[in-house]
């Protein structure tokens, strides 16, 4: 009980600390809502033959809630634990008593609260914006949302691991990220026989935007529990979550100039044996 | 009890040995410097105690707990506070809720007013803390590592960085809360901060403790040479000195003698039966700067190393 309520305290903290900074709220929450209201005004209207002739706009809803779970739990995820362990911030939260899985456990769930502030309002800018209905099988969206989120969570813990420094963070977390939305096609659809479509179905970002899709919007012969898209997400979960769980470092990877570390091979075995 | 127990500690990375043979043990109550240059094996020696590193060899006791034991490591860190080198505070939290959150990871935490009283940031409470000076925010981390109100507080070069009212000021609080039982193990550059706080110290150079001691008599500071400077005037017509002393450039005289209460007794009188002036009289043993640059080697002429063999 008492570790509920101290889960509970730190998920509070880290919500304050997160809409707290004006920029940082900007840049994840309003990305997904700016993002539909530009390609929904330009090009929502417009009927696509990939989409058997259906409104991209109902294609973009979709899109965007997908993105907006993504970028909560992969992009913001992978920069904030990358800052903070260069800062210094999670080997002060490793000498305090909070369990590393409170710590954990508080950064997901916050994670997944920025996620479903999102899916919220794009499904609200939908409905009322433009008027698409509301997801046909709520049960299947809210499946694949917990389990995407909890997949690009683990990649986003991966991730961060193999960001050797604070100021590579947000430029190689971006630019990965917004490379992948391109070729899974969050921006325009996708013919399941292209190449792109081929390749991109190796990654775990177009599974991700295609089973919002399928559980969102009705499409003849198609069911609207994308099993196979939630397979592949999970495995590329477990996958990072492996990584995260064997490279994870508590202590700062880069020496601080100036201030005294050790040998030059500290860094690398400190990572190993921090426990 | 003692509060640290360390016995024969060792620790390498990838083959180069960091940590040699280290032991030491901190008394309950008791502010213990750890002395040594960039690279001695400080960190590495205090992040072991603080269970952040593995030791390879040797027995460590923290508190009565082994740091290593995964199973007690909460228990431990409860009762534990700890100041690391680098600020880290979320810089959009404001102080005072940087401190509560803290605050709550800890069974009988110390209360947020008092901390904030404690370290001098009353008046600062609501502000962010990335608007925080340079020195405030060390503060703040200060004020952090005491909010559990722990037993043993890690303090890893407290006030790098401070201005000398700052760090006065980080002295006041480290000894207010040694006032109250608190044990402090700190590392340091600075000799007179040592001197200041601590009731022991230990110099560690390359892995090893070259000494350990009160540091007013580490490496035999207390006994041994001193060194009486002094200029004359009013010497024309006056005998010679009736001490052997070495002529420096400018007039000034120096002694080095082991025996400075007799030396002193036959220049003084000298110097009133012959009206003589003594100008600008001292007295100098080793500053705890010479004995500790002389044990790591870094002093200008590091000859004589036997003191720290005598001390070990």
């Amino acid at each position: 009980m008492g570790d509920v309520v101290l889960t509970a305290r730190q998920v509070y903290y880290e919500q304050l600390n997160f809409w707290l900074n004006p920029i940082g709220a900007v840049f994840t929450v309003g990305f997904s809502v700016i993002f539909l209201l530009l390609v929904g005004s330009s090009a929502g209207h417009q009927r696509s033959s990939t989409l058997g002739g259906g409104l991209l706009i109902s294609y973009y809803v979709p899109g965007f809630i997908a993105y907006g779970v993504m970028a909560a739990c992969f992009n913001s995820l992978t920069i904030n634990l990358v800052v903070r362990r260069e800062m210094g911030l999670l080997k002060r939260v490793r000498l305090s008593p909070l369990p590393a899985w409170a710590m954990m456990a508080a950064v997901s769930a916050n994670a997944l609260i920025i996620s479903a502030v999102q899916v919220v309002l794009v499904l609200l800018i939908g409905r009322f914006g433009y008027g698409v209905p509301f997801p046909h099988n709520l049960l299947a969206l809210v499946v694949v949302l917990v389990v995407g989120a909890a997949s690009f969570t683990a990649l986003g813990l991966g991730t961060s691991t193999l960001v050797p420094n604070q100021e590579a963070g947000a430029p190689i977390t971006s630019v990965v990220f917004f490379v992948l939305l391109f070729l899974s096609g969050l921006w325009f659809p996708l013919a399941a026989s292209s190449g792109l479509a081929k390749f991109s179905s190796y990654l775990p970002v177009r599974h991700m935007i295609v089973a919002v899709y399928d559980a969102s919007i009705t499409q003849k012969g198609v069911s609207s529990w994308p099993w196979h898209d939630l397979v592949v997400m999970a495995a590329w979960g477990v996958v990072a979550a492996a990584v995260a769980a064997r490279r994870w470092s508590w202590a700062p990877r880069q020496a601080r100039s100036g201030r005294g570390r050790m040998l030059s091979g500290a860094g690398a075995a400190g990572r190993r044996r921090s426990q | 009890m003692p509060a640290v127990v360390v016995e024969h500690l060792a620790k390498s990375y990838e083959g180069n040995q960091a940590v040699e043979d280290v032991t030491f043990e901190v008394a309950e109550g008791e502010v213990f410097a750890l002395l040594g240059p960039n690279g001695a094996g400080k960190t590495t020696v205090i992040e072991i105690l603080e269970g952040f590193r593995r030791r390879e060899r040797g027995r460590v006791e923290v508190l009565g707990y082994d740091p290593a034991n995964h199973g007690t490591s909460r228990e431990l860190r409860e009762q534990m506070g700890v100041v690391l080198q680098e600020l880290a505070v979320e810089p959009f939290l404001s102080v005072r809720q940087a401190l509560t959150r803290n605050a709550g990871y800890y069974p009988n935490p110390r209360p947020v007013d008092e901390v904030l009283e404690l370290v001098g940031l009353s008046e600062k409470s609501d502000d962010r803390v990335k608007s925080l000076s340079g020195g405030q925010q060390r503060r703040l981390d200060l004020g952090l590592g005491i909010v559990g109100n722990p037993r043993l507080l890690f303090l890893d070069e407290p006030t790098t960085g401070f201005d000398p009212s700052a760090r006065r000021g980080a002295w006041e609080v480290v000894r207010a809360l040694t006032g109250g039982g608190t044990t402090v193990v700190l590392t340091t550059h600075y000799m007179d901060e040592a001197e200041a706080l601590a009731d022991r110290v230990a110099v560690i150079n390359a892995g090893h403790i070259v000494a350990q001691g009160a540091p007013g008599s580490l490496g035999g500071r207390d006994v041994g040479e001193a060194s009486i400077r002094f200029r004359l005037s009013g010497t024309a017509g006056a005998p010679p000195l009736p001490v052997a002393a070495r002529v420096s450039g400018g007039g000034a005289y120096e002694i080095k003698t082991g025996r400075e209460v007799e030396v002193l007794a036959a220049l003084t009188s000298w110097a009133l039966r012959e009206q003589v002036d003594v100008v600008g009289l001292t007295v100098e043993r080793l500053t705890l700067e010479d004995v500790y640059l002389r044990l790591t080697g870094h002093a200008p002429d590091a000859g004589d190393p036997s003191g720290a063999a005598e001390r070990e």
